[in-house]
């Protein structure tokens, strides 16, 4: 009996300890499973009074954020429209991915297969650092340097010649918005490239040398062999690098609230104040008083994790894909 | 279907007329005296050390030579030096001549890029471009070379196929990837990629260590039929492959320094019958290495 | 065009027409190239120093120790709050980050191990605000803005961190170093803390530092949460807290000169405290990567 059940280490009955350190680490997963069910509840109680007053395909699709509306027979209706944000979201997100996909994909490719060791060493420390700088610091600078820059510069240049033909690309030039999407979506730029690089480093490097060497050997310029070999070969796991990014812009709260303007409605022009899912939640909560207030940033909060999971689950297909690929290719 | 026309180097163009209306590349420009490689004092460096320490060696047009010894004794390096491959690493210089045809391939002038073309390369690991199908594998270099007549790039594509004896195997499945191809498979298309854009030289380097002897055998059986039109330098680890497939054969070794250097070269059944160094002898005979 | 046989004697010849071309695109590829990893480092450049200029000149002891509400004005009391905050939530994070980790690699079925997976991708997805709204609906309802609002909301964004970081680590233990000890009748549970834990413990503390490093410099939350005081509090959870990244946000828009320096000086501190982590952090990874 001693011998079956004692351990002669003396640490207890050593099968129970296991079972019942599995059970506590375990559990640990639990907890965060439910704390990620619990931001999901939270939102979706809380949303409920607006679905009182309004429905949801009323949210989506309206365009309007007017709040609770009397009508003239007493009732209340909800007009919480989430058009505007959705569009502020998404069009900042895309100048943002639109600038920083190439980039950054290009950058990895230059640290990758071109940069002398001495080189790619302080480049991609610097890269690395970039990603570790707090948003709001970024928002700070961008508030207070690189908005004006972009507003005298690139901004000025587009209005002037472009805007001419597209409204949506102009501006007053006597009197320039203080704050604009497009300079939203350029601060996401900036700070969603280092995220492009890192994750798109790390797929070239993952191009097995030997393909390199079959192109070079044929005959084939540098530039041709990524071009042709290289790039096609991590293409898929370049997808997930800028899903990966994209995500991150969708949901970057605090530098766009600085540089946004945080005005209602859909701006007329990129070059006009504007509005997020994120940014309106982080400056709308402090005023909302009333259940159906707080419903509706609520609701925007569905909305946005609505998006980013999504997300998540494609860039999961992304990889695993991109595995069985490298599977076949390796 | 136009018929692709062969430059001869003085630059006047010879129509080719060919009856099955396919490019036939055995009778084309195949002047014997084309594809004489020498290599004068060549000394391979990677940073300060030296892999390769002066080596000439003469390299017959139209042969196969092969290259054997131990494994760290640079013949691969000096392989990769022939058609400047060794240049994609960082650090690794060239001292000493290599020239092909009396024009000195580390000349001033010389584009890299255009060396590896007259020189093509097989490698140790089959490596076909897994975003290629079999077809676009083959058609690779023509495209890089600027042919864009696509009725020319499938007629040299099927060529080259038949040359590398894979034809009648993936004649049905040209757009299938080159990946899904059997391990000697690939490797007959990558030889079949190097055919294709017709170079004078073509380099291999170990191409069968990764094949069963099956397909080792069939690679073999190609060598020694491309020897009518290429001059192959072939790097191995096995000595009745040198004896199979090779002309002439070189032997390295490694030395003090744990640079490789040339033992002694000359033709194969005299280098493995009668070899005029103890070191060769003990090699061969498999006493050493 | 039809294929030309290049020879050796057209190697002395400069490359002409296509290959020309073909060239001169590389060379142009490659410059390009070499800007764009420029342009992914130019704006560090010109952060740091718009940030360095526009914040050394109010960096001073008072500016470090003082309170806001002192004569001369500081912002300890957000030093001390951030701190506190970070340090309360990794306490919570860590353990369940490490064990969640840690569980997912040694003892879930593949099923499960993949099910976690999932949810660690989901959580690190998962916008910081959305973290703060969490809270915010949930706590703050009870609790009011405080602390402890702020708490819940980064342990949330920090257990997925140190979990993932713990899977990464705990997964590059060798086998053998487990079945070694299993071999000698050790029980799993001694096993995993005393051998596997100890074995990856530089990286389980890097991801740590990771966690709060991302706990530091997070903003959208704590306001949310915390909300920011001119008080200092010390182990007061109960009550608004302040914290550097709430001071930066909401001192850059400020009215007169001195906050917004402060703001500027604040976002140095918080620029210098996430670079020392990030170099802390690579030089450990770097180190135990030679080990």
């Amino acid at each position: 009996m001693s011998i079956t059940n004692g351990n002669r280490f003396g640490f207890g009955s050593g099968i129970r300890a296991d079972s019942l350190f599995r059970i506590v680490f375990g559990s640990a997963v639990v907890v965060a499973g439910l704390l990620l069910l619990g931001v999901i509840l939270s939102m979706v109680a809380s949303s409920m009074p607006v679905w009182s007053i309004q429905t949801p395909l009323s949210f989506v699709f309206g365009d309007r954020w007017a709040g609770e509306v009397t009508q003239p027979d007493g009732s209340i209706t909800g007009n919480y429209g989430a058009v505007p944000v959705i569009w502020g979201t998404a069009v900042s997100s895309v100048i943002a991915i639109l600038i920083a996909a190439p980039i950054g994909i290009l950058a990895a490719v230059y640290l990758v297969e071109f940069a002398p060791r001495k080189l790619a060493a302080p480049l991609t420390f610097l890269v690395e650092l970039m990603a570790a700088i707090p948003s709001v610091v970024i928002g700070l600078w961008a508030a207070g340097d690189l908005s004006i820059r972009l507003r005298d510069s690139v901004e000025w240049w587009v209005a002037s010649t472009l805007g001419r033909v597209f409204p949506w690309l102009s501006e007053d030039p006597n009197a320039p918005a203080s704050q604009s999407v497009f300079r939203a979506g350029m601060v996401l730029a900036i700070m969603i490239i280092p995220m492009v690089v890192a994750v798109s480093r790390e797929v070239i490097r993952s191009v097995p040398q030997s393909l390199r060497e079959g192109f070079i050997g044929m005959g084939a310029t540098r530039w041709e062999t990524i071009r042709h070999v290289v790039l096609p070969a991590a293409r898929v796991g370049l997808t997930g690098a800028v899903l990966l990014a994209l995500g991150r812009a969708i949901g970057e709260t605090i530098a766009v609230t600085m540089v946004i303007g945080n005005a209602e409605g859909i701006p007329s022009s990129l070059f006009l104040p504007g509005q997020t899912i994120a940014s309106k939640i982080a400056s709308n909560y402090g005023e909302a008083g009333s259940p159906t207030q707080v419903g509706a940033l609520a609701a925007l909060g569905i909305c946005l994790f609505a998006v980013t999971f999504l997300l998540s689950l494609a860039i999961r297909l992304v990889v695993r894909r991109s595995m069985r690929q490298g599977g076949r290719v390796g | 279907m136009q018929q692709p026309e062969i430059e001869s180097k003085n630059g006047a163009t010879t129509p080719r007329v060919v009856p099955t209306g396919v490019p036939a590349i055995a009778d084309t420009g195949a002047v014997s005296t084309t594809g004489n490689l020498v290599l004068q004092n060549l000394e391979v460096f990677y940073g300060g050390f030296r892999a390769v320490n002066n080596v000439s060696l003469q390299i017959e047009s139209k042969s196969v030579t092969a290259l054997i010894g131990p494994s760290g004794c640079g013949k691969s390096t000096l392989l990769r030096s022939i058609n400047r491959m060794h240049e994609t690493i960082p650090n690794a210089t060239v001292r000493g001549t290599v020239t092909l045809d009396g024009v000195d391939l580390y000349g001033s002038h010389v584009d890299p890029v255009r060396v590896r073309r007259v020189i093509g390369m097989v490698f140790q690991k089959p490596n076909p471009f897994p975003t290629m199908s079999i077809f676009g594998n083959v058609a690779s270099g023509l495209r890089l070379a600027g042919i864009s007549n696509k009725g020319e790039i499938s007629a040299i594509v099927e060529d080259s196929l038949k040359k590398a004896a894979l034809w009648n195997e993936v004649k049905d499945k040209l757009d299938e990837p080159g990946t899904s191809l059997s391990g000697g498979q690939q490797q007959r298309l990558c030889i079949a990629r190097a055919i294709a854009v017709r170079p004078e030289v073509i380099l291999m380097d170990e191409p069968c260590s990764a094949l069963d002897p099956i397909a080792t055998l069939k690679i073999e059986e190609l060598i020694r039929e491309l020897r009518a039109e290429y001059t192959i330098v072939i790097v191995t680890h096995n000595m009745q492959q040198a004896s199979r497939v090779s002309d002439s054969t070189a032997f390295f070794s490694m030395g003090e320094d744990r640079g490789g250097y040339l033992v002694e070269s000359g033709r194969t059944p005299q280098i493995f019958t009668a070899p005029t160094q103890q070191l060769t002898e003990d090699y061969v005979a498999g006493r050493f290495g | 065009m039809s294929l030309v046989r290049l020879t050796a004697s057209d190697l002395t010849k400069a490359p002409s027409g296509r290959d020309a071309r073909r060239r001169r695109s590389d060379r142009i590829m490659r410059g390009v190239m070499f800007a764009t990893a420029a342009a992914a480092v130019i704006p560090l450049i010109g952060l740091i120093t718009f940030i360095a200029v526009h914040g050394v000149p109010f960096l001073s002891s008072q500016f470090i120790l003082n309170s806001p509400l002192d004569k001369e004005p500081g912002i300890s009391n957000a030093i001390i709050g951030s701190l506190q905050l970070t340090i309360a939530s990794i306490i919570v994070a860590a353990p369940v980050g490490i064990a969640g980790g840690v569980y997912l690699n040694e003892f879930a079925s593949p099923r499960i191990s993949s099910a976690g997976e999932l949810l660690i991708d989901v959580m690190l997805g998962t916008p910081s605000i959305l973290a703060g709204l969490f809270a915010f609906l949930v706590v703050v309802p009870a609790l009011g803005f405080s602390g402890w609002a702020a708490i819940v909301a980064l342990s949330v964004l920090m257990i997925p961190v140190v979990m993932r970081t713990t899977q990464e680590v705990i997964r590059l233990v060798p086998a053998g170093v487990r079945e070694a000890s299993l071999a000698l009748g050790i029980p799993v549970w001694k096993t995993t803390i005393f051998v596997t834990c100890r074995t990856a413990a530089s990286g389980l503390l890097t991801g740590m530092v990771l966690a709060i490093s991302r706990g530091l410099g997070e903003t959208a939350p704590l306001l949310l949460t915390a909300k920011g005081t001119n008080d200092t509090e010390i182990l007061n959870f109960g009550s608004t807290m302040n914290a550097m990244p709430i001071v930066i946000y909401r001192y850059a828009y400020a009215a007169d000169k001195l906050h917004i320096g402060q703001a500027w000086a604040t976002a140095l501190v918080l620029l210098v405290i996430a670079l020392v982590l990030n170099v802390a952090v690579r030089f450990r990874t770097i180190n135990s990567r030679v080990a």
